[in-house]
C-alpha cells in the first residue's frame, strides 16, 4: 500500500521523459524494445551464436568519446575465460551518438575478416539510418553468422 | 437546398472529418514507448544481451552453475535482480551506470584479454 502511493507521488514529481520507475516497470518492462522485438533480438542472438559456435553479444548504449576504445573495453569484458574471448564477438551500437562497432577476438577474426565485418555494419547502418534498430541489428547478425559458417567439430542439436 | 444545409454538408461534414482525425492521432497514452529515430538523442540506460548458453547449462558454460540464461546473467550482472528481462529474453542489463556493473563483470582478466588481440572488427556510422 505505501509502496503504491509512493509511487503515484513520485509519479506526479516526475516529467514524462525521466526513467520509468519500480511501479512503473510492472505495466512496461522494458521502455526500449517491446517483447517481440526483445523476443527477436533474443533468438538472433542464441541461434547465430549456437550455429556458428562463436559468442555473439550485443551492447546497446553510449560509447562514450573514443567509441573504438570503449567497445574494445567492453569486449574484453563479454566473457568469462581467455578462450571464450577470443572466440567472442561484440556488436556495440550507440543510437545517440549513430555509431556501430564490431569487435571480434583473435579466433573469431579468423572466420569473420573484417571485410565481412563491414558488409555487415553496413547494411546494419543501412537500417538504423531508417530507424529500425531491431530490424538492423537481427539482419547483422545473420549476415555474420552467415559468414562465419557452421565449423566441422561443433555438435549444436 | 437553403445556405444552412449547403454549409452544413459542404463546411460541417469535412471539419467534422478532420476533427474525428485529429482527435485520433492526437490522442494521448496510447504508445508510451517512443521509437528511435534517427538524430534523437538516447537516453536509455546501457544494455547488454547475451546469448543463451547452449543445451540449457551444459554446453562450454562449465563456469556458471545452474541452468538458464536467468543464472548466467544474474551471476555476470548480479545487480539486476528482479527485472523482468534478465530472464525472459536471456538479456543481462548493465544496472546503473556502466562502470559499476563493467567492474564486476570483469571475469576474464586481463591476461585473457591479451589472449584475444589482435583484435578485429569494423565500426559504421549513419
Amino acid at each position: 500500500m505505501t509502496r503504491v502511493l509512493d509511487a503515484t507521488s513520485h509519479d506526479t514529481a516526475t516529467t514524462a521523459g525521466t526513467m520509468p520507475t519500480r511501479a512503473d516497470e510492472s505495466q512496461a518492462p522494458d521502455s526500449i524494445f517491446s517483447y517481440q522485438e526483445l523476443l527477436r533480438l533474443d533468438e538472433a542472438l542464441t541461434m547465430s551464436s549456437r550455429e556458428t559456435g562463436l559468442r555473439f553479444t550485443l551492447y546497446i548504449g553510449d560509447l562514450g568519446p573514443q567509441t573504438r576504445s570503449r567497445a574494445e573495453e567492453l569486449f574484453e569484458r563479454s566473457a568469462h575465460s581467455a578462450h571464450e574471448l577470443a572466440d567472442a564477438v561484440l556488436l556495440a551500437v550507440s543510437p545517440g551518438q549513430r555509431v556501430v562497432e564490431v569487435v571480434t577476438g583473435s579466433g573469431a577474426a579468423r572466420r569473420l575478416p573484417d571485410r565481412a565485418c563491414a558488409l555487415a555494419v553496413l547494411s546494419m547502418t543501412n537500417a538504423f539510418a531508417s530507424g529500425d534498430l531491431v530490424g538492423g541489428i537481427v539482419n547483422g547478425l545473420r549476415q555474420l553468422s552467415d559468414q562465419a559458417g557452421h565449423p566441422r567439430g561443433l555438435r549444436t542439436h | 437546398m437553403t445556405v444552412a444545409e449547403t454549409l452544413l454538408v459542404y463546411a460541417g461534414a469535412p471539419l467534422a472529418l478532420v476533427l474525428v482525425l485529429a482527435l485520433l492521432t492526437l490522442v494521448p497514452g496510447r504508445r508510451r514507448r517512443t521509437r528511435y529515430k534517427p538524430g534523437q538523442s538516447w537516453e536509455h540506460e546501457p544494455v547488454w544481451y547475451e546469448p543463451h548458453p547452449a543445451g540449457g547449462g551444459g554446453g562450454g558454460h562449465a563456469a556458471t552453475p545452474g541452468t538458464g540464461a536467468a543464472a548466467l546473467g544474474s551471476s555476470l550482472f548480479p545487480e539486476q535482480g528482479g527485472e523482468g528481462t534478465t530472464g525472459r529474453s536471456g538479456a543481462a542489463q548493465l544496472g546503473g551506470d556502466g562502470h559499476h556493473g563493467a567492474t564486476r563483470a570483469l571475469t576474464a582478466g586481463p591476461s585473457a584479454a591479451s589472449a584475444a588481440r589482435p583484435l578485429g572488427g569494423a565500426r559504421g556510422t549513419w
